[in-house]
């Protein structure tokens, strides 16, 4: 792999952003507006955009650069740990309220990034407390309790 | 005259307690987010627009705020590059070449000093440029038609390509992919919704502050969780910072050519304080670095680039304020958050609303010299919070960014989608695409479109219009060479390309 420099994945980023311009103008080719205020309508400048990109992904696909260095595997579990966190906080943030979900988030982050739990747990607390203060009490920005607070 | 009778009234605006606390607290933000790896000046005032919208401030009091953080960035990224040999941002890449050899023979002290008075400087001639050419250039573009407009606008994406990253297509295809999002949403045009999939959520279309915080923030910690082996930094010392009267005037000439050249270059769209900083140390390095010191602690190295980034930064304030068409992905994202306050910046701002342009411009002079005073005593406790752990900093600016979106609009389903573009802006900086152009392209996508159409009902259809006047053959032209520019410069000079980037 050293030797021969592999230039897969602007090929695949390539194919990628061929087929997102043959689905974006075919989905432009659609747009029809009833009655016509302007010339061009709402298609063409969309009808354009797929064009162009369509052109620059064929030069990615032919004239490849050589591969980035891709994170280890290691690297890669731990990224895709913080973001199913990501998404699972999205969802719990209502629901658990902003300070519960914080202080779980960010220990589970902390965690990723190396903090033993302790420490971890102490400065998700210390995050989330000290950004719930100044968001709702210093910038009157209300933030979620959550269901399960009484009242 | 006139223009001292603006400056006058803008100094009105600055000099209000809540203006004066907010460019102070924006310098000193900027002098924090600056210094810490990895967050730079795009994140950072990413990052605070959502606050500054929830604090219901008018334009001009968060346009002072955010630009604070931006130019204070550019005073704060010098510290760790200094002291670490880390740079804080990308525009202080250049200021370990020297800084870092000078804090090893132990005069970090004096580094610091110098390049902090190099700053203000740089910082304070960009502002007294912006001044005397802001009004003038706003005048001038007045007389622009759509036709000109949108040249102007192929303009800024083309010099963006040749001098953002190193290969141009993938900064087209970024380009294209922001102006691809900002025709998601109903067309202004005709009434009809685009691209929105029967989501009603995307009827008003992508929300700018959502895929800025996205594609820079989220992309960011991403990136970080590879670099996580960078471990604890040991105890730094730094005393008071001083720089001796004989060093200072030793570097001046340095500084003010490497400030004119910062000033020009952030001018240019497309090219922000990361160029002006690595072209002003080469042409100090050719013009006065006879005894071959530059590279070994030279305090004109270090001198040079900080002068050239922060006047880089103002120079970028001019595109941006007089024709609207940001240069940088910075002042993309000033740009988008002045649409959130329903103000487009361009050559009519200054008449219609002088406050904002002329209140900007005074708190600049003001938030250069809060900036001066707050990094020469205090340069000590901005060194301390370099030893934050990364395993607190990096879980911290993911939080900001979650509360800040989530402030705004309450929507999971916003947070869902920062979290993706999050994944795409990773994907990208791996492979190579730059990330300002989305941001561009996100920005001002609506804006080419309207002028495009416009242009093209005047003529009734007839695309020649778009290069029919002399000033628009001119920007089509300046736009086709600026992409050529790299091939050129690589056919005629492979020997001098050599010597600029190489250290």
């Amino acid at each position: 792999m050293a030797e021969k420099k592999s230039r897969n994945s602007d090929r695949v980023a390539g194919v990628l952003l061929l087929l997102l311009s043959i689905g974006y103008g075919l989905e432009a080719m659609r747009l029809q507006a009833d009655f016509l205020a302007d010339p061009l309508g709402p298609r063409a400048f969309p009808l354009l955009l797929a064009a162009a990109l369509a052109v620059f992904s064929l030069y990615l696909i032919f004239k490849p650069d050589p591969d980035p260095s891709w994170p280890p595997g290691r690297v890669l579990l731990a990224q895709l740990g913080m973001l199913v966190s990501f998404v699972i906080y999205s969802y719990a943030l209502a629901p658990l309220g902003f300070l519960l979900a914080t202080t779980l988030e960010m220990t589970w982050l902390s965690r990723l990034f190396g903090a033993d739990w302790r420490s971890g747990f102490l400065g998700g607390l210390g995050l989330a407390l000290g950004l719930y203060l100044i968001f709702v009490f210093g910038l009157g920005i209300p933030l979620p309790l959550g269901r399960w607070w009484p009242g | 005259m006139d223009v001292l009778a603006s400056l006058a009234h803008g100094f009105e605006v600055a000099l209000t307690p809540l203006n004066l606390f907010l460019a102070f607290s924006g310098a000193f933000l900027g002098t924090l987010i600056g210094a810490l790896p990895g967050i730079g000046p795009v994140n950072g005032v990413a990052i605070l627009i959502p606050i500054a919208y929830a604090l219901k401030l008018p334009p001009e009091s968060a346009l002072i705020l955010l630009a604070g953080v931006y130019y204070g960035a550019e005073y704060g990224g010098r510290i760790s590059s200094i002291l670490l040999n880390v740079p804080g941002d990308a525009g202080a890449v250049i200021t370990t070449l020297d800084g870092y050899p000078m804090a090893q023979k132990g005069k970090a002290g004096e580094a610091l000093a110098l390049s902090a008075i190099s700053s203000f400087i740089g910082g304070t001639l960009a502002v007294i440029g912006l001044t005397l050419f802001a009004p003038y250039l706003a005048e001038w573009a007045i007389k622009f038609g759509p036709a000109e407009y949108f040249a102007l606008m192929v303009f800024a994406f083309s010099t963006l390509a040749s001098l953002a990253g190193k290969n141009p297509v993938k900064a087209l295809i970024a380009s294209v992919f922001g102006l691809m999002l900002a025709t998601v949403g109903i067309d202004p045009g005709s009434g009809v919704p685009r691209f929105t999939f029967g989501e009603m959520k995307l009827y008003d279309g992508v929300d700018f502050l959502v895929v800025a915080i996205g594609l820079f923030a989220i992309s960011e910690v991403l990136t970080m969780m590879e670099h996580s082996y960078l471990g604890t930094v040991q105890k730094i010392k730094v005393q008071t910072a001083l720089v001796s009267f004989k060093t200072f005037m030793y570097s001046l000439w340095s500084i003010l050519r490497s400030s004119l050249i910062g000033f020009f270059i952030g001018v240019l769209p497309g090219a922000g304080a990361s160029i002006a900083s690595a072209v002003a140390y080469t042409t100090e390095k050719r013009l006065v670095d006879r005894e071959g010191t530059f590279g070994t602690g030279d305090p004109r190295g270090v001198a040079a680039p900080e002068a050239a980034n922060n006047a880089a930064s103002g120079g970028a304030m001019v595109p941006m304020l007089t024709l609207g068409v940001p240069g940088s992905g910075t002042t993309a994202v000033l740009l988008g958050a002045l649409m959130m306050f329903n103000v487009t910046p361009g050559p009519l701002i200054f008449e219609q609303r002088p406050e904002i342009v002329w209140g900007l411009i005074a708190s600049m002079y003001i938030g250069n010299v809060m900036l001066l005073v707050l990094n020469l005593p205090l340069v000590g406790l901005f060194a301390r919070i370099l030893t934050i752990p990364r395993w607190f900093l990096v879980p911290a600016i993911a939080a900001l960014s979650f509360v800040g979106v989530y402030a705004v609009n309450n929507s999971a389903f916003d947070l869902l989608f920062m979290t993706g573009i999050g994944v795409v802006g990773y994907l990208m900086r791996k492979a190579g695409f730059p990330l300002a152009p989305v941001i561009l392209g996100l920005v001002l996508g609506r804006l080419m479109e309207v002028n495009l159409r416009r242009a093209l009902a005047i003529s009734g259809g007839d695309w020649s219009i778009l290069y029919a006047s002399t000033l628009s053959k001119t920007l089509w032209a300046l736009a086709i060479l600026s992409l050529l520019f790299p091939y050129l410069v690589s056919l005629l000079g492979s020997r001098k390309q050599a010597v600029t980037l190489d250290e």
